[in-house]
Formats: structure tokens, C-alpha cells, sequence
């Protein structure tokens, strides 16, 4: 898994998923704060984040990556881990 | 197309103003497959406007389909997969796969097509409708092993066939080729998770064929073929007639197998001609000889000389009529197909790959793709004669647009004045005929058919046919009516039925049909619409550049001249304004 600059290309995933949201509100972003965040906007913006790091994630990740700062985490543990 | 690459696309196009819309009913949640089949229409459409996808609610394909017919789409994408046609077929369903259930699903199975037929029947008067044929797996439920099909199994694909064979007769109903791949493009993660069933590359194959289908590029009308070397192997001039050759006996079968391809876009209405650096009296010997896959007739016309190729192409065309982005030039040699682009640039050049079997298999894979359509129509078959007849008319030069000459012809002129939306040759005449159009204006399946809706919708469909042959459907114009006057946004006429005076015929048809006092016309000059534009002058209606021109009843009268031909209107369909 390549993992470098984990926080600038999950940003674009995140862009891609939730154009409107502001770069400035990235980092608080998450499923309580974004109404458009959804189920199946995690499904969509999950798929973008796996295709973009080309990792696969484990069922329990779609319920448990439910914000910007828990998802950068998971990547960073993983290239670590990795 | 990767799904990041897909939101790209999306993104940058988010403000398009007004946008298309389009219907994706499937019975699963349309995720990535949503997503892949907007960015797909928007790079098919690109500079258009923005495109919007609607779907429905999951597990009701035939809800969704009844609801895209509700919709304002102007086309529906269907894709069908096996846990629609019955639950117990799909990864999220615990009904059981023991001997009694599979009795019940083969049981239950065809009444479930014929609701489908019924709502896909029902939408497809609205839209078109692409829809693609169940491509996941089937569960792993047959006696046999994976690699030897089950009696089940079997049972299953039959009554699928006999379902879609139905649809694909319905009009404006087409069936997709299933999808093929190396790997099964089930992703049964992501079907138990969300709901969505394929892998992203899956959807995006599936995506990218509903975009083929659905925005099918303009066909081109003719072909132009080397003889030596391409029609046959050898060089007839050097090894005779008797000695070209195009069988399997002599390990020359290629060149049969492209010529059987001809004759059969030939019986599809594809005009084809010959081309070639010969002497002529050799290429008719040849093209005389009994073996011969095509018929003689089926080329027109044939240039042989020693000219250069791209003078003999301005002949034919000049013969046909039709300009060279309308035509696939098929050679052998890579000079002649050089020469031949850089006077025609819009023409489509192929080169015939004599040595390479393969490559010829997958050329007339090309022709197939260049040339197809969703429907083939009466008109298709009559185009080849209608051409030689008007090659005729040309050769009479100014006498033949002399209205006396034109009696002579004994012509029956037939407006129809039915607004019937599901006459795809008037729709198809619209949008491909470039020439005699008043304005260069396009429109989709979904738009024409809601066009037709309007109740103060004017549609006259015109055929023509003379002692000649019939020429079929050859001009539409379309409009709306509002009081004593008439506003025609459409009008075209094939270039096969130019000099015969059908455009006064019509114009006179439309005063008679609709009372009206005036006519105007949305006229906007384009590249190539001279023809219409010269005759918009000579009964003074073009007068002061583009925008809306008009006529009065008066002045039409005054201007028109002799209308040579009789009129008829089908008993069924007469005015009734």
C-alpha cells in the first residue's frame, strides 16, 4: 500500500464524495456533522479511499471509519502496521 | 474507468445549467453503477449539458421501471440480474435451493418476465430503454460440477432467451449483448454489505455498454471498397480474372468473408461502391463472375481508372449524394487510404489487413459497429435503387427539375399527417440528414416523443414513390400550431428525393392541412444546409439572416409554381382541424 500523503489524497477522496465541503471543515468532518454523509456515502467514499490507497476494507470498517480523523488514523496504523 | 476517475468527471461538471436526465431501474442499490454510467454520458456528451441519473428504491425492478416511465427521463438503462427474475437466485436470500424450490423458481419465473414485459413494453413508448441481461452468476446450486452446465441451469437461460427475444422486438426496447469478462464481476462483499452486487471494473463495463447503446452515434451510410488485394486476392489486371480469388480453396477466404460482410450490409441498406486503379471492361468481367458473394448490383457506382482514388471518391459521393464523414473507405494499401484522407478528411479509412486473418475478423467487427442500428426500416432497403434512380435524374440535368419532365414521372406524393411517436424513420430522418435541414437541430428519442404529446403538435411524415420505385419515408417537418399560424421548429428531406419539387408539395400540404394563414420557420443557416437555404429564397422567404422567417398563404400561392406530383393522405389520418 502506498501511503504517502495520506491527509492530502484522502482529502481529494472526500472532495470527490462531498464536493461542497470546505477544506477548512475537513478535519471535524464526520457522520454526525455532514448531513450528506450517509450509508451510502460511507459505501461510496470508502470505495474511493480503497481504490485510491488500493487496499481492501474488512466489513466492520463501514461502521467503525465514521469520521475524517478516525479514517486518516486506520490509513496511518495500516502503513505502519504495513 | 476507475470510480475516482468517474467523481472527477462529475465534479468538474457540476454546473451545467439545465441538465439530461436519465434513468438507471435495477433492483439492487445502484451505487457505483449510478455514479459510472453519469460520467460515462457526460464524456459521450461532452460540451453538452450537465446529466443527471435518477434511480429508484431497492428490490422493486418493475416499480422502477413503471416509475421511469413516470419520470421526465429521456432514457432508461434496465440493468436485470438473476435475484430480480427471483429472490432465491441472488447472495442476500435464504428462501433455500433444495429440489421443491427449484421447481417453484422455474415455475414462477415466467409470469415474472411477462410483468416485467408489460412495464418495459409501457416504458419503452415514452423512452428508449437499454436493458441489460442478468451477467452474475447464477448461486452454485446444479448436480453438476462449475464446469458442466445443470439441467437447472439450462431451464433457466431458456426462458431468459425467450424473454428478451420477446423485448427485442418491441419498439425502442434494445437488448444488451451480456456482459463478458475473464472473471465473474460479482463482488458478494459488497452485495451483502450494501446492497450493490458488482465489482467496480464490472459496473464499469456495464456502464460504458448502456452509454453505447443508448447514444448510438450517427451510422454511416455507404462504403467504398478497393477491388485488388481487398474485394478479392491478386491483382486482376496482372493475373486475369479467372485468377483473383477470394475461397478458402485458395487460402484467400478473408477476402470472401469481407465480401459476404458487404453483401450483407448491402440487405441493410448500406450503399456500397468500387474504387479502383484499373481498366473498367476488366473490373466488370470480374465483378460479372458467377461466384461472386455480392450481387453486381449492389455496387454503384463502380470507378476504375487510373485517376487518383480521392477523384473517383468525389464522384461517387458527388453519385450518392451524401458527404464523406457519411462514408468508410476500405483499401489495402496505406498510401491510396493516405491520399484518400487528406483530400476527404472526414471520410472513415480502412485498411484491409490481407495477411492477417484475425485483423480482417475484427475489421468487419468495425463495419458492424460503424454501420449498425437499432432498427432497420423499409426505407434501409430501398435506399440502393432510389440512388441509381436519382443518378438518373442527374443525368437529365435542368430538364429533370422541369416540371413538365417531372409529370412524366408519374409521382405520388403521400403526406401523412399522424403523430405517431413511434415512427422511428421520421425521427431518424431528423437526425441524420444534413442538407435539406432547416436549422441543424437534433433531437432525442425522449424529447421527440414528448414533442408528440403536445396537443397543437403539427408532424407531416412525406413519402414519394414514381415509376422509378418508391423512394419510402424521405422528408419530415414538425411544428407546433397556434391559431392561424403554424411555427416549424423541424423539417428535412433525404437528399434521394432532392429535384422532384416534394418540398413545395409539402409547404402546400401544410396550408391545406392546418388553415393556417402563415408559416414560420426557425430557420439557422449550418455548414451544410445550402440546399434548404436556396429554396427558402426562391419563394422569398429568406430574406433578412437567421431567426424566424415566414410565409403567408398568399405569397406561397404567388411563388410556388407547378406541384407535378398527385397528393394522397392516408383514409385514416386525414385533417381534421
Amino acid at each position: 500500500m502506498n501511503m504517502n500523503n495520506v491527509t492530502e489524497r484522502v482529502a481529494r477522496c472526500f472532495s470527490g464524495v462531498f464536493p461542497d465541503l470546505r477544506r477548512e471543515e475537513l478535519a471535524r468532518a464526520s457522520t454526525a456533522s455532514l448531513a450528506g454523509w450517509d450509508s451510502i456515502a460511507q459505501v461510496t467514499l470508502l470505495s474511493s479511499i480503497a481504490e485510491e490507497f488500493d487496499l481492501e476494507f474488512e466489513l466492520e470498517d463501514f461502521d467503525d471509519l465514521v469520521s475524517y480523523a478516525l479514517i486518516v488514523d486506520y490509513l496511518e496504523r495500516k502503513s505502519i502496521d504495513g | 474507468m476507475r470510480l475516482n476517475q468517474a467523481l472527477t468527471i462529475i465534479n468538474s461538471r457540476r454546473e451545467g445549467g439545465e441538465s439530461e436526465i436519465y434513468y438507471l431501474a435495477c433492483g439492487f442499490e445502484p451505487l457505483h453503477l449510478a455514479t459510472l454510467l453519469r460520467a460515462h454520458l457526460l464524456e459521450r456528451r461532452t460540451g453538452q449539458k450537465n446529466v443527471e441519473v435518477r434511480h429508484g428504491v431497492y428490490g422493486d425492478l418493475r416499480g422502477n421501471i413503471e416509475s421511469a416511465a413516470r419520470s421526465p427521463a429521456i432514457a432508461a438503462a434496465i440493468a436485470l440480474e438473476w435475484s430480480d427474475v427471483d429472490p432465491r437466485l441472488g447472495v442476500r436470500s435464504s428462501g433455500g435451493w433444495s429440489d421443491e424450490a427449484k421447481a417453484d423458481i422455474l415455475e414462477s419465473c415466467p409470469p415474472r418476465y411477462t410483468h416485467l414485459e408489460s412495464a418495459i413494453e409501457k416504458l419503452a413508448t415514452r423512452m428508449p430503454a437499454a436493458i441489460a441481461p442478468p451477467s452474475l452468476p447464477l448461486p452454485p446450486i446444479g448436480n453438476t460440477i462449475r464446469a458442466q452446465s445443470s439441467v437447472f441451469e439450462l431451464e433457466l437461460e431458456q426462458q431468459l432467451a425467450a424473454f428478451l427475444l420477446r423485448l427485442s422486438r418491441l419498439p425502442g426496447v434494445r437488448v444488451l449483448q451480456r456482459q463478458r469478462g475473464e472473471t465473474s464481476g460479482l463482488d458478494a462483499r459488497a452485495e451483502l454489505l450494501a446492497g450493490f452486487p458488482y465489482t467496480v471494473p464490472f459496473a464499469d463495463a456495464l456502464a460504458s455498454s448502456f452509454v453505447k447503446v443508448l447514444c448510438q452515434p450517427t451510422p454511416k451510410k455507404g462504403l467504398i471498397t478497393d477491388l485488388d488485394d481487398t474485394l478479392w486476392s491478386g491483382i486482376v489486371g496482372e493475373i486475369g480474372v479467372a485468377g483473383v480469388s477470394w475461397s478458402q480453396e485458395h487460402h484467400t477466404q478473408t477476402h470472401g468473408l469481407y465480401q459476404q460482410m458487404l453483401g450483407h450490409l448491402a440487405s441493410c441498406g448500406v450503399l456500397l461502391a468500387a474504387c479502383s486503379k484499373n481498366e473498367i471492361s476488366t473490373v466488370e468481367e470480374a465483378l460479372a463472375r458467377k461466384d461472386f458473394f455480392l450481387k453486381p448490383e449492389s455496387l454503384f457506382p463502380v470507378q476504375a481508372n487510373w485517376g487518383p482514388k480521392s477523384a473517383s471518391i468525389a464522384l461517387i459521393l458527388k453519385t450518392w449524394n451524401i458527404a464523406a464523414d457519411a462514408v468508410v473507405f476500405v483499401d489495402d494499401n496505406p498510401m491510396e487510404l493516405e491520399e484518400v484522407q487528406i483530400t476527404h478528411p472526414g471520410i472513415t479509412c480502412l485498411r484491409f489487413p490481407k495477411k492477417d486473418a484475425t485483423a480482417v475478423w475484427d475489421l468487419l467487427g468495425s463495419l458492424r459497429d460503424l454501420f449498425g442500428k437499432p432498427l432497420l426500416m423499409e426505407e434501409d432497403r430501398l435506399r440502393q435503387a432510389s440512388i441509381r434512380a436519382s443518378a438518373q435524374l442527374q443525368e437529365l440535368g435542368a430538364e429533370a427539375a422541369d416540371p413538365d419532365f417531372l409529370r412524366t414521372l408519374k409521382g405520388t406524393v403521400t403526406l401523412d399527417w399522424g403523430a405517431d411517436s413511434s415512427d422511428k424513420r421520421a425521427l431518424e430522418l431528423i437526425n441524420k440528414t444534413n442538407q435539406f435541414n432547416l436549422n441543424g437541430i437534433r433531437i432525442e428519442e425522449g424529447d421527440w416523443r414528448r414533442r408528440l404529446e403536445n396537443e397543437d403538435a403539427v408532424l407531416a411524415v412525406a413519402s414519394y414513390e414514381d415509376k422509378f420505385g418508391p423512394l419510402g419515408k424521405v422528408a419530415v417537418l414538425l411544428g407546433t400550431q397556434h391559431g392561424g399560424k403554424v411555427k416549424v421548429s423541424h423539417w428535412v428531406m433525404s437528399c434521394r428525393a432532392f429535384s422532384r419539387r416534394l418540398e413545395h408539395h409539402t409547404l402546400d400540404g401544410l396550408f391545406q392541412y392546418s388553415n393556417a394563414e402563415e408559416i414560420e420557420f426557425a430557420f439557422a443557416a449550418t455548414e451544410r444546409n445550402q440546399p434548404l437555404q436556396e429554396f427558402l429564397r426562391s419563394l422569398g422567404i429568406l430574406a433578412d439572416g437567421e431567426g424566424s422567417q415566414r410565409i403567408s398563404r398568399a405569397a406561397f400561392r404567388e411563388r410556388c409554381g407547378a406541384l407535378p406530383h398527385e397528393v394522397s393522405s392516408p383514409a385514416s389520418k386525414l385533417p381534421v382541424r
